[in-house]
């Protein structure tokens, strides 16, 4: 059986609990347990409470204190749950992302923020299924933000954000287990690295986290009809430069992009891809799917209604290659 | 706990346990009233209540009618009968939609809501379906809420978490731990610039008074002496969290304090005791005389959310791992209906007959909200589009 998003994630916390012994997770109700085939990781069994700590329902003090502590060398994750992604705001924008430079490089916090993330699901009300936050944090100067889209990103994407010596935020969507097996080693993605999913020739489509299952399934869809796409997955969402580097490659090939997103229209991540795009390949043919900018409604049929799924991405790739 | 105990001050508090200007009783002289009320009397007869109001004046605003306990004992079985009906519904398989049960915890919301006026204000969480059906909610369009059915209080759009009557002076239930208490001490900001006599609630659990909603509401509800009255739930437990394991001290309204502002400490399955400590804390907030903090110890029946460890037809939820199914049996020992009922047959507040009957039909009104639940059609899909703006609709993006 693959290795769940959940079980790669502790995997990947618990090899560098064991490699560095300061580092420090501060989480709130989503116990560090999980079962697996190669046994069950339990972070605060094997390490203790001190570094793997429960607290109150205080998303301030789990991100506050893991910066503080990560200033005088103690390496610290935090996790908070996926309602209360804004709550630290403040903290990462005027602290973690600028003290490095106000301080003249003195400053530095290697912490990373777990942040989970809803999607769009349904029956739970606006504020326990919201998506596309990311781009939020992925604005502000002096952060990282990696994005992964299956478990095997998700232990490598981590470990690098971990021994990253800068604050990182790791967001955790909910995605099946897919892609390549998990080994049981410590690897890292490196941050900034897109990862080409299916290659291509007539158009290039952009997506990640939960949306990689809808494009997924158009890429094999639009196959049969004889339209090859080409999927690129960013993984990495700030900074972009090495990101948009495989992008470009693509779209000078395709000359086509389509970006498709769980966030809503306005100011993604996906608008800035595109603007990149635009400004260093004119011509290009574009199109942006994604949610419109309202709430995520409780009742599923309204949901399903305004989300992009698979039969809206295969049918705009059609419009974009034929019309 | 002895029986003055069961509305005692914390440390924090700067009035004394017994009445005060605002009209505070103690415990037992409320029992001794209630007594007098209702001892060897004809239960049903208004008589009695025009008699205990004569006697009391309209100016001590202390006892509840004979009515009004009624109402309260009627109010307390709709809780428990509704949410159980959804248990049920949950367990049955395919339910639309999401609950979390507030079953154990009646007392609280009865007895707070029903020291309110229609034109009060509550604040609520994300187990406010109780301070919901208290404020007078209707049973019917919750549960068509509860299933996102399009003629639910939120039209489908909101579901469990954020049912609201705004009719009924309900600023909403809410998903974000805490929030409820900003918002109910800003309607309490509101209520004085338009200078009425109206008072602003808010319910939280033990684990909303940490993050800085609970303390941006509390320091300007003091500051200001604003009619807030900030209600702790306090079931020991935060999801799985003990409170005893993230907090430093045990009585919570001991917060108050520091704050300045009188924080008290209530059994919360007794349903008189927070209703006292309400009339009385409500009476002040309209005199002038500020916010008051009342923490109530109680317990959760069912698992934080859903109906994990439940049974169709079965009472609460055992086997959870993070509690021992004997502090639940504990608990459940302490029922808050059952002491409320014996209290109102043994005052003559109501007959075992009458008791039985209510019991009854509220049965039936919980079949008819569930019945009429069903019925209703689903919402249309743009609607979803829709509400955004108070004007309009925004543009469909995904195609
Ligand atoms: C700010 C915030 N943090 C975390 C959560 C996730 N969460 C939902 S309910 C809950 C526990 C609430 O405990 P408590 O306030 O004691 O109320 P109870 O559920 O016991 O009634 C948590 C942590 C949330 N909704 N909002």
């Amino acid at each position: 059986m693959a290795k769940s998003m959940t079980y790669a994630i502790l995997e990947a916390i618990q090899g560098e609990m064991r490699r560095d012994k300061l580092l420090t997770l501060l989480y709130e109700y989503q116990k560090p347990v999980a079962g697996g085939e190669k046994g069950a990781i339990n972070l605060e069994a094997e390490f203790g409470r001190w570094r793997v700590r429960f607290c109150a329902i205080d998303e301030q003090w789990i991100v506050g204190g893991a910066l503080g502590m990560s200033m005088i060398g103690v390496p610290a994750i935090a996790h908070i749950p996926s309602m209360t992604t804004f709550i630290p705001y403040e903290l990462m924008f005027n602290h973690a992302g600028k003290l490095r430079h106000m301080t003249g490089g003195q400053a530095a916090f290697p912490m990373v923020l777990w942040a989970d993330m809803a999607g769009r699901i349904p029956l739970q009300g606006a504020q326990h299924a919201d998506a596309g936050l990311e781009s939020s944090y992925a604005r502000l100067a002096g952060l990282k933000v990696v994005i992964p889209s299956n478990p095997y990103d998700a232990k490598g994407l981590l470990i690098a954000a971990i021994r990253d010596v800068d604050p990182v935020i790791f967001c955790q969507y909910p995605v099946p287990a897919s892609g390549q097996p998990v080994p049981d080693e410590p690897y890292v993605v490196p941050i900034g690295e897109a990862a080409v999913r299916t290659e291509g020739g007539d158009l290039t489509i952009v997506g990640y986290a939960p949306q990689t299952v809808e494009i997924a399934k158009a890429v094999a869809e639009l196959k049969k009809e004889g339209i090859t796409a080409e999927f690129i997955d960013p993984r990495t969402l700030a900074p972009l430069d090495g990101v948009m580097q495989t992008i470009l490659k693509s779209v000078s090939k395709t000359g086509r992009l389509l970006t498709s997103d769980d966030g809503s229209y306005s100011f993604s991540n996906c608008t800035e891809i595109v603007a990149r795009v635009a400004e260093a390949l004119p011509g290009t043919r574009i199109k942006r799917l994604a949610f419109p900018d309202a709430p995520a409604p409780g009742a599923p049929e309204m949901l399903s209604y305004m989300r992009v799924d698979a039969a809206r991405i295969a049918a705009a790739a059609r419009k974009l290659v034929k019309g | 706990m002895s029986e003055q105990d069961k509305t005692r001050q914390t440390a924090g508090g700067r009035l004394g346990g017994a009445a005060g200007p605002g009209g505070a009783i103690s415990r037992r002289g409320f029992l001794r009233r209630l007594g007098a009320i209702g001892a060897g009397a004809a239960v049903f007869s208004t008589a009695i209540c025009q008699r205990a109001r004569a006697q009391y004046g309209a100016a001590a605003p202390d006892g509840p009618t004979l009515e009004q306990l009624t109402a309260m004992y009627t109010d307390m079985l709709k809780i428990r009968m509704w949410e159980t009906k959804i248990k049920d519904l949950i367990l049955g398989g395919g339910f639309r939609g999401v609950a979390h049960l507030y079953v154990g915890e009646e007392a609280i919301a009865v007895g707070v809501c029903h020291a309110l006026r229609r034109d009060d204000y509550i604040a609520s969480t994300h187990r406010g379906h109780g301070h919901l059906i208290a404020k007078g909610g209707d049973l019917g369009r919750m549960l068509a809420e509860i299933t996102h059915k399009a003629t639910g209080y939120c039209k489908g759009y909101g579901g469990s978490l954020h049912i609201t009557d705004v009719s009924l002076g309900i600023l909403g239930m809410n998903g974000i731990v805490g929030a409820s208490h900003l918002f109910a001490a800003g309607a309490a900001y509101g209520i004085k610039v338009k200078g009425t006599d109206q008072v602003a609630v808010s319910f939280g659990g033990d684990g909303s008074i940490q993050g800085n909603f609970f303390s941006s509401a509390a320091n300007s509800a003091a500051a200001w002496k604003l009619p807030w009255i900030g209600v702790i739930e306090n079931n020991g437990y935060q999801i799985w969290v003990r409170a005893a394991d993230v907090y430093g001290i045990v009585d919570l309204a001991q917060r108050a304090q520091g704050y300045g502002i009188e924080g008290r400490v209530v059994d919360g399955n007794d349903v008189l005791a927070v209703h006292n400590v309400a009339r009385y804390a409500v009476a002040k907030a309209r005199a002038g005389g500020g916010p008051t903090i009342i923490e109530c110890k109680t317990y959760r029946w069912y698992d934080h959310y859903g109906a994990g460890g439940a049974k169709i037809g079965a009472d609460g939820a055992f086997g959870l791992g993070y509690r021992s199914d004997r502090e639940l049996r504990d608990w459940m020992a302490k029922d808050p209906i059952p002491r409320f009922r014996a209290f109102l047959v043994a005052e003559k507040v109501l007959a075992e007959q009458r008791a039985d009957q209510i019991a009854a039909e509220v049965r039936q009104a919980v079949e008819d909200a569930a019945a009429f639940a069903k019925g209703q059609p689903l919402p249309k899909p743009e609607d979803g589009l829709m509400n955004v703006f108070a004007q309009g609709a925004v543009a469909l993006r995904a195609g």
